[in-house]
């Protein structure tokens, strides 16, 4: 699981209203080696939750120097692209867990791949 | 009804896509071109989400974008995730995606399996609250109407077809790398080829799946059960189950009167499907409504033993008598649904009617099921009603309906009719929020 995909994942246990941003718990964790396209990066900025990236790259200890907040004109800001790049796509949590903030339940990441899945009760 | 749906939807959709999956991941998948198109048709740096990716063929298309994929199936979505795709497990009818968050979704070939209209609403919905304002999803659901025939009822249950593929190059799809950068080139290869093999196609039920992959050679015969739909099953009120009269695959093999007896093979094929839900309902005291069309459970037992059946009375017994039926008889039709498979759900053979040259294909459903009975003693061992697929397939227009009827968020931009499927196109135009603000 990419951090751009966590960024988008909430909790949709029932009667929860603020499941988001899910904890991330990680066991296993990854950093791979991803094409740095900068018009992509810049493009995804403005639709990912900011605050939550920051929160989830400290989580996994790979926050690195990455701005709490947005830096003006980050377009054409390579630099500051290839960090929001690295954390963004490259590294990558294969096993642990995300929490939901307000219920607590897991959400299990087995091998890359979080279960969303609800139980009946929870749904 | 809730209950009966999801588990219908376990028993004949996602266990059988959890025991086919490996299947999938040869060559008879391939991507759609109008998909395709819309895929790269996306603004660069755009987000989507294909939403029932199975094995992920979709995920691929477009590097510009970002993609992710999620499906109900744990085999297929490894397999996705081997290929270097970002992918979540997870239920279309609860996405776990927040609000507005994607420029684009996909449902290919999904919705059609849930089970009841008011599943597939919710489903849609759901996809429609993951969407930005001014983003757009594309349907595919299978359609009723094919070009050489039209299936004669909507809800039916498709048999797995496990034959293996035709040689070809697509066994490289496994080799592809773990990164999806390098994956591309190999991927546009097999895409190119994948076209070519799409154009030779010869089923008119021309989409991904097992109906394609006849070839000639292949003497399988391709069935399909009918079955009624959940929805003109149960009553919503008062949970009534209906029950239509029985028949077994034997019985068929006497050859039936035109209207008549057809009329009455047709009313059998709901009672497989009911047969399934059965046990998750207490027998009721209501039966039905005036849709329904009711036998003696009794038929059951006597086409059991494979004597030809006459045609079944299908006048409602009254209620009390059905009453007490209905007790005794649940428990042994679920067990005797697990051995026999859906029995009595009427078979039709569309490998009959193709060796006839298809020219029956436009014709008219009595013609073609006296056909389709005169041989069905083969195919019962070809059935395996374990891997038999629940489908709801669409009238013309009726995708567009839902969506312009029931969710106001989603404007149709576009419907047509793309091998074998309805595809509709549509733009989120405003967000539900919004919209009881202005109120």
């Amino acid at each position: 699981m990419k951090l751009l995909t966590h960024n988008m994942l909430t909790s949709h246990v029932k009667g929860v209203t603020k499941g988001y941003p899910l904890l991330i718990k990680a066991t296993e964790v990854k950093v791979n080696e991803v094409e740095f396209n900068p018009q992509f990066v810049s493009r995804m900025i403005p639709k990912v939750e900011w605050s939550c990236l920051v929160q989830a790259a400290e989580q996994l200890g790979h926050r690195q120097d990455l701005p709490g907040e947005l830096v003006p004109d980050y377009e054409k800001n390579e630099e500051f692209l290839k960090k929001v790049h690295r954390v963004l796509l490259e590294v990558e949590v294969i096993e642990g867990c995300l929490q939901c903030p307000e219920s607590g339940r897991e959400f299990p990441i087995s091998r890359g791949i979080p279960n969303m899945l609800l139980n009946e009760d929870e749904v | 009804m809730e209950e009966a749906a999801s588990q219908l939807e376990r028993d004949h959709v996602h266990s059988v896509y959890d025991k086919i999956a490996p299947y999938f991941n040869d060559s008879r998948y391939k991507a759609w071109p109008k998909v395709r198109q819309f895929l790269l048709d996306l603004e660069a740096g755009s987000i989507v989400a294909d939403i029932g990716c199975g094995n992920g063929k979709y995920l691929h298309i477009n590097k510009e974008v970002f993609k992710l994929g999620c499906d109900v199936c744990r085999p297929l979505v490894d397999f996705a995730w081997s290929q270097g795709h970002e992918v979540q497990m997870c239920d279309g009818l609860h996405l776990p995606y927040r609000d507005g968050c994607f420029d684009a979704v996909l449902s290919i070939a999904v919705i059609h399996h849930l089970s009841t209209k008011e599943r597939r609403i919710r489903a849609i919905k759901e996809m429609a609250r993951t969407l930005r304002v001014g983003g757009r999803i594309m349907i595919y659901v299978w359609a009723m109407e094919q070009k050489r025939r039209k299936f004669e009822k909507q809800d039916i249950f498709v048999p797995w077809n496990p034959n293996p593929q035709s040689s070809s190059g697509f066994s490289r799809e496994h080799a592809k790398p773990r990164r999806r950068a390098t994956a591309q080139s190999v991927s546009e290869a097999i895409d190119n080829t994948d076209k070519h093999r799409k154009v030779r196609s010869t089923s008119s039920v021309a989409d991904e799946e097992d109906l394609t992959c006849t070839t000639p050679q292949q003497r399988t015969q391709r069935l399909w059960f009918f079955s009624r739909s959940l929805d003109s099953v149960f009553d919503f009120g008062s949970l009534a189950i209906s029950r239509s009269s029985s028949r077994d695959l034997s019985t068929l093999s006497s050859p039936t009167g035109e209207n008549e007896g057809n009329k009455a093979t047709h009313r059998g094929r709901g009672r497989g499907l009911i047969k399934q839900v059965s046990s998750f309902f207490s027998p009721p005291s209501v039966i039905g409504s005036e849709e329904d069309v009711f036998d003696s459970v009794t038929d059951l037992h006597k086409g059991q033993n494979g004597s030809g059946g006459s045609s079944s009375n299908n006048n409602n017994n009254t209620p009390n008598s059905n009453g007490t039926e209905n007790q005794s008889a649940s428990v042994s039709l679920t067990q005797e649904c697990g051995s026999l498979a859906l029995p009595d759900l009427v078979p039709f053979q569309k490998e009959h009617l193709k060796q006839s040259g298809d020219e029956s294909d436009g014709g008219p459903p009595g013609k073609e099921l006296q056909e389709s009975t005169q041989s069905p003693q083969g195919s019962e061992g070809q059935v395996e009603g374990s891997c038999l697929r629940y489908y709801h397939v669409f009238r013309e227009g009726e995708l567009a309906e839902l969506i312009e009827n029931y969710v106001e968020e989603l404007h149709v931009k576009q419907t047509y009719f793309d091998h074998a499927n309805w595809c509709v196109v549509a733009e989120k135009v405003h967000s539900l929020c919004d919209r009881l603000i202005h109120i």
